[in-house]
């Protein structure tokens, strides 16, 4: 069961402004959502262990450097940068 | 009331492969501010990890060196927590598939230290505060980490000391990691708490973050047990929560506000498929693992004879066991070559670090071919000291300071001419010899000595003096 509090707390974790007249609303959406993951949850499952669709497992990468971004692509969508920096700016 | 420490620890240690965990960026100390980053490493949408198959390997020779057993099946996990240093407000790290479990570290006072774990997961990025701002550099971004945690066994600082000692030791012996401290590629978390002495429940723990040397380790373990001490004996309780070790106050302070409800919320990471450990894999890197410097010790104090506080100073750093190892080759007491590393090798390696990068110009060789000399008796042990001196100024070989007839030593008639010219040379000394006095025999034995330029024997130039002086 979700309840308005677990929404606060995901909010707070999440650093999302929910506001008040909100929260009754996304209780109910995020029960639907966590009753969707139950229907998974009770389908019958005979073959045992399942890990992923394609059963894949150790899926590596060889430990060779390869090339980085110039720091100006890198900086491209910061919302404020300074001295090659992201920043982040001290809030009120 | 007698108060018991009882401590725990979380290690970082940073690994040293090429690039980072989870795309191909270097992960090269410094460099310029947000240089060593892709599109993987600084979190943008629609990107993909794909694991460092060295990380793995890496991790399980930790494991293996740290006797842990090394998990068939690992799988990674997602740990949400929002704070710049973490561009996907996720760190990709291990929950309950971790890739070691169930090791120990075993102390000089015999006392066995657990490791109840050790995974694998990426390091955050660098914060500078300035004026309340914050700048971000991601080159250290995704650079992989193991995190080795112990059972809460700690009882001393002295343990702890010795356990983050071997810990470098072991780690850098092993070549996954440098543990350099003052850099950041080795820090460790402490929980501490304390009990009465005798009781078996564990009290509240606090938790010192990110101390980046041993003297503040224990500084600040220190400051904490007398915390903690003094706060219960007043009559009030410990509260668990993080704290900050200050330096130049030497005091611990909060770190987290309680509004900051610790909450990781860890689900397994969707992008990432299960790592699978074959045992013959765990084999085959067990195979590859260098002797350790425990078993070296055993092996120097046990075969070799050397005493405890000379193998300790050899097996330090893999660089100069390596070294030793080489030098005694072959030799009959391989307590000769150590003499020599421990007396005027090191003599000439003033800090720790020249110690571990142990640059010396004379190869491990050519002091082996020194010490066989010595062991045969063609040189004399003062002709040896002044010849590896030498050496080790110009790096050229022992044959290039000790001539064919040094090493024959002298003869008979030499030795005779040589005491004869020392006997004529100081009346004084052999009158007072004459008179009772066996220690003026020293002063005519030096001078014989310097005549021999040290290629005379000590014992025979004696005999002869004492015949000829009668």
């Amino acid at each position: 069961m979700v309840t308005r509090e677990d929404i606060e707390n995901i909010a707070l974790l999440s650093k999302l402004f929910v506001d008040e007249k909100d929260l009754d609303s996304l209780t109910e959406e995020m029960q639907k959502i966590v009753a969707f993951a139950d229907t998974i949850n009770n389908v019958e499952v005979s073959t045992g262990e399942f890990d992923n669709i394609n059963n894949l497992s150790n899926v590596f990468r060889a430990d060779e450097v390869g090339e980085s971004l110039p720091v100006e692509e890198i900086l491209k969508n910061a919302p404020e940068q300074a001295e090659d920096h992201f920043l982040v700016r001290k809030r009120a | 009331m007698k108060y018991e420490l009882v401590a725990g620890f979380e290690t970082h240690v940073e690994l040293q492969t090429n690039t980072k965990i989870f795309c191909s960026c270097t992960t090269k100390f410094g460099g310029d501010p947000n240089t060593h980053c892709c599109p993987v490493c600084i979190g943008l949408p629609g990107t993909l990890p794909k694991l460092n198959e060295r990380v793995v390997e890496y991790a399980i020779m930790a494991g293996l060196a740290t006797n842990c057993e090394i998990a068939e099946i690992a799988k990674m996990d997602r740990k949400n927590y929002c704070y710049p240093d973490l561009p996907k407000a996720y760190q990709i790290s291990q929950y309950d598939k971790p890739l070691c479990e169930h090791g120990y570290i075993q102390l000089s006072n015999g006392r066995r230290i657990r490791i109840l774990r050790i995974h694998i997961e990426e390091d955050a990025g660098k914060l500078i505060h300035n004026h309340g701002d914050t700048y971000v550099d991601y080159n250290r971004g995704g650079v992989p980490l193991i995190e080795i945690v112990t059972e809460p066994d700690f009882r001393s600082i002295d343990e702890a000391k010795e356990y983050v000692e071997k810990l470098q030791q072991i780690m850098r012996y092993i070549g996954v990691s440098d543990c350099r401290m003052q850099e950041g590629s080795m820090r460790c978390d402490v929980n501490i708490s304390v009990r009465p002495e005798g009781s078996d429940k564990l009290g509240t723990r606090t938790e010192i973050k990110n101390m980046n040397s041993i003297t503040n380790i224990a500084k600040a373990m220190e400051y904490e047990f007398e915390r903690q001490t003094e706060l219960i004996e007043s009559g009030g309780e410990v509260v668990q929560e993080t704290l900050r070790y200050d330096d130049a106050t030497g005091t611990t302070s909060s770190m987290r506000s309680k509004e900051d409800a610790h909450d990781y919320r860890y689900f397994r990471e969707p992008d990432l498929v299960t790592i699978a450990v074959p045992r013959d894999r765990v084999k085959e890197i067990q195979a590859r693992l260098p002797e350790l410097p425990e078993q070296k010790f055993a092996r120097y104090t046990e075969e070799y004879g050397i005493p405890e506080k000379d193998a300790a100073q050899l097996t330090k750093y893999r660089s100069i066991s390596e070294y030793f190892d080489k030098a005694s080759e072959g030799l009959k007491s391989p307590k000769t070559a150590s003499n020599f590393i421990i007396g005027q090798i090191f003599r000439r390696l003033v800090t720790e670090a020249d110690k571990e990068s142990f640059d010396i110009k004379t190869t491990a060789e050519q002091l082996n071919e020194l010490c066989k000399l010595l062991e045969s008796g063609k040189l004399k042990n003062n002709l040896a000291k002044t010849a590896l001196d030498k050496m080790l100024d110009s790096g050229k070989p022992v044959t290039d300071f000790v001539s064919e007839s040094d090493m024959a030593g002298l003869d008979d008639a030499t030795l005779t001419e040589y005491c004869q010219n020392a006997i004529a040379a100081m009346p004084a000394a052999v009158a007072d010899y004459k008179s009772g006095k066996e220690k003026a025999l020293m002063a005519v034995l030096g001078n014989v000595m310097k005549q021999s330029r040290g290629r005379a024997d000590a014992a025979s130039v004696t005999a002869k003096l004492k015949e000829l002086i009668g």
